[in-house]
């Protein structure tokens, strides 16, 4: 195990020393790239990747920073936050290697997103080594996230698969609208938490796949390229375009993330550190799974 | 563009002169005493193979008019100067690579000097016009190459170019060359100078 990867990283840094020799970028395909931009007959992609990123990421990304935790501030002053006893009884929920995953993944999101955020508003930070050092950071907690987001995405797919109650779930918004302690539909995870699993692993590996490709920048990736018929710049354009859309989207759903688990829900976050969730919190917040549970008689 | 306002600055590359003899590559290569795999001014052949269409051309920055490239810089490190030469400042760069997914020539290069062999400052061409840095310094020297423009000098490629079909200089003279060539040629109707159209706007 140990062995493959290091042969696989050893692989990469050469594939990327190798790139002088054997451009796809500043070789021959400097043609492509040069006749490809902005041509009617070619996607355009270096004027809109231009238009998008000169006027709209950054505000974009901004919108979301200021915006999505405002909302969540209205919401605990208006509506408040969730309590559940914590003096009864627990149920078992995540096992160690669970949490052991989730906590790799948690660790390289923490650091992944406020570098992403110094990266996208470097100009207020003066650019330079302060920028330079984030950037190199991001790309280390990609390497955490990268080993964790597979067996994430497997320990968890069953229970996140949709079905019917995340519909009921929806339509009344988790029951986040309201004060009143009604057993909310859902099983072991509702409908938000299942969005929020399907944009943080699939989404995530876009994210390690679009981030790959601006970072080894001169990479020949052959078969992406004749599978899509895009030019390496073309590609390159197209990995910044959507590192930027589904960056958007893991930033929202991440702030959502935390704001449930660490104020919505008070003490939620527990459960993903020791393990144990409150009966009675299981009871109201995910009644099917309690019922289910009951059933079984493991409660 | 009367006399009294700052001329703008501008390559012309005579695609009909150009022998492919790659000397202009090679002159900036040395004059600058770049990095390896870094390769400010490139020859490149179009339509190659097609009787009757295939051309050489010598291809670096262009020193765009609205510059893509400073358009996206997420740490604005660009700057125009009133010739229009774009310029940035390598101590500011993070070494991104926005400048190259925008840019028109594929001019924005990156040597692999970051920690871990990332991606490090940006490099392309300066016009022989070096950085932000004290003129002529040894600092700004090692990290742009020459400042031949604030000695009055030609850039380096096309003060070496054996056939005169690279050329640089004020939009006006490069303008007045062209018209004479074309006209001393006297037949045919000639398209703009490639990649005119998609780097300057007048
Ligand atoms: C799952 C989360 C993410 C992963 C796995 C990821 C991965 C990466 C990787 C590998 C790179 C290339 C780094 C380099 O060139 O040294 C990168 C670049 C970048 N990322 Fe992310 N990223 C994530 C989230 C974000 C978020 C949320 C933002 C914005 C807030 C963001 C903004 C950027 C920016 C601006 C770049 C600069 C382009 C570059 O350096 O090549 N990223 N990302
Ligand atoms: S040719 Fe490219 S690098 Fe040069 S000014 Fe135009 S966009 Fe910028
Ligand atoms: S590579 Fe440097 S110059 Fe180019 S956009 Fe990024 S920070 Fe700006």
């Amino acid at each position: 195990m140990k062995k493959y990867l290091f042969l696989s990283i050893a692989s990469l840094f050469l594939a990327s020393a190798a790139f002088a020799a054997d451009s796809q970028i500043w070789d021959a395909m400097r043609i492509q790239n040069i006749y490809g931009y902005g041509q009617v007959e070619s996607l355009g992609l270096g004027p809109l990747f231009t238009m998008l990123q000169a006027n709209y990421f950054a505000q974009i990304f901004l919108a979301v920073l200021i915006g999505v935790p405002a909302v969540f501030l209205l919401h605990y002053l208006v509506i408040g936050p969730k309590v559940f006893s914590h003096d009864g009884k627990k149920i078992y929920a995540f096992s160690i290697f669970n949490r052991i995953v989730h906590q790799v993944a948690a660790i390289s999101f923490i650091v992944l997103i406020p570098t992403g955020f110094i990266m996208t508003f470097g100009s207020y930070f003066g650019g330079g080594e302060f920028v330079r050092m984030m950037k190199d950071l991001h790309g280390i907690a990609t390497i955490s996230f990268g080993i964790v987001v597979i067996p994430m995405f497997l320990m968890w797919i069953k229970d996140m698969l949709p079905n019917f109650d995340d519909i009921k779930w929806m339509m009344i918004v988790g029951g986040y609208l309201s004060k009143e302690k009604k057993p909310v539909p859902a099983g072991k995870f509702n409908a938000g938490q299942k969005s929020w699993y399907w944009i943080a692993t699939l989404g995530g590996m876009v994210m390690i796949l679009t981030g790959a490709t601006m970072y080894f920048l001169d990479f020949d990736i052959e078969m992406v390229r004749s599978m899509t018929g895009l030019s390496q710049i073309d590609l390159l354009r197209v990995a910044a375009i959507l590192h930027a859309f589904f960056g958007m989207l893991v930033v929202a759903l991440f702030f959502t993330h935390v704001y449930m688990a660490v104020f919505a829900i008070k003490g939620a976050i527990h459960s993903i550190i020791t393990g144990y969730k409150e009966e009675e919190e299981v009871e109201i917040l995910h009644s099917s799974w309690y019922k289910k549970l009951k059933k079984e008689g493991k409660i | 563009m009367s006399n009294n306002e700052m001329a703008r600055m501008k390559f012309y590359c005579d695609d009909q002169r150009c022998i492919e003899c790659n000397g202009c590559s090679v002159a900036c290569a040395e004059a600058h005493e770049l990095p390896t795999g870094v390769s400010r001014r490139k020859v490149i052949t179009l339509n190659e193979g097609v009787e009757g269409k295939e051309f050489s051309t010598s291809v670096a920055c262009m020193h765009c008019t609205d510059a893509p490239c400073e358009q996206v810089c997420p740490v604005d490190c660009f700057y125009i100067r009133e010739d229009g030469i774009v310029l940035h400042d390598k101590d500011v760069c993070i070494g991104c690579g926005y400048c190259l997914y925008a840019c028109p020539f594929g001019a924005p290069q990156f040597p692999r000097d970051g920690a871990f062999g990332t991606k490090g400052a940006m490099d392309k061409c300066t016009m022989c016009a070096g950085g932000p840095l004290e003129t002529n310094s040894a600092h700004e020297r090692e990290l742009y190459g020459q400042n031949r423009i604030a000695e009055g000098k030609v850039p380096m490629c096309a003060a070496m170019c054996s056939t005169k079909a690279l050329i640089v200089g004020s939009a006006d003279e490069v303008a007045k060359i062209y018209r004479t060539r074309i006209a001393a040629k006297g037949k045919g109707v000639q398209s703009a100078p490639y990649g005119w159209s998609k780097a300057y706007s007048n």
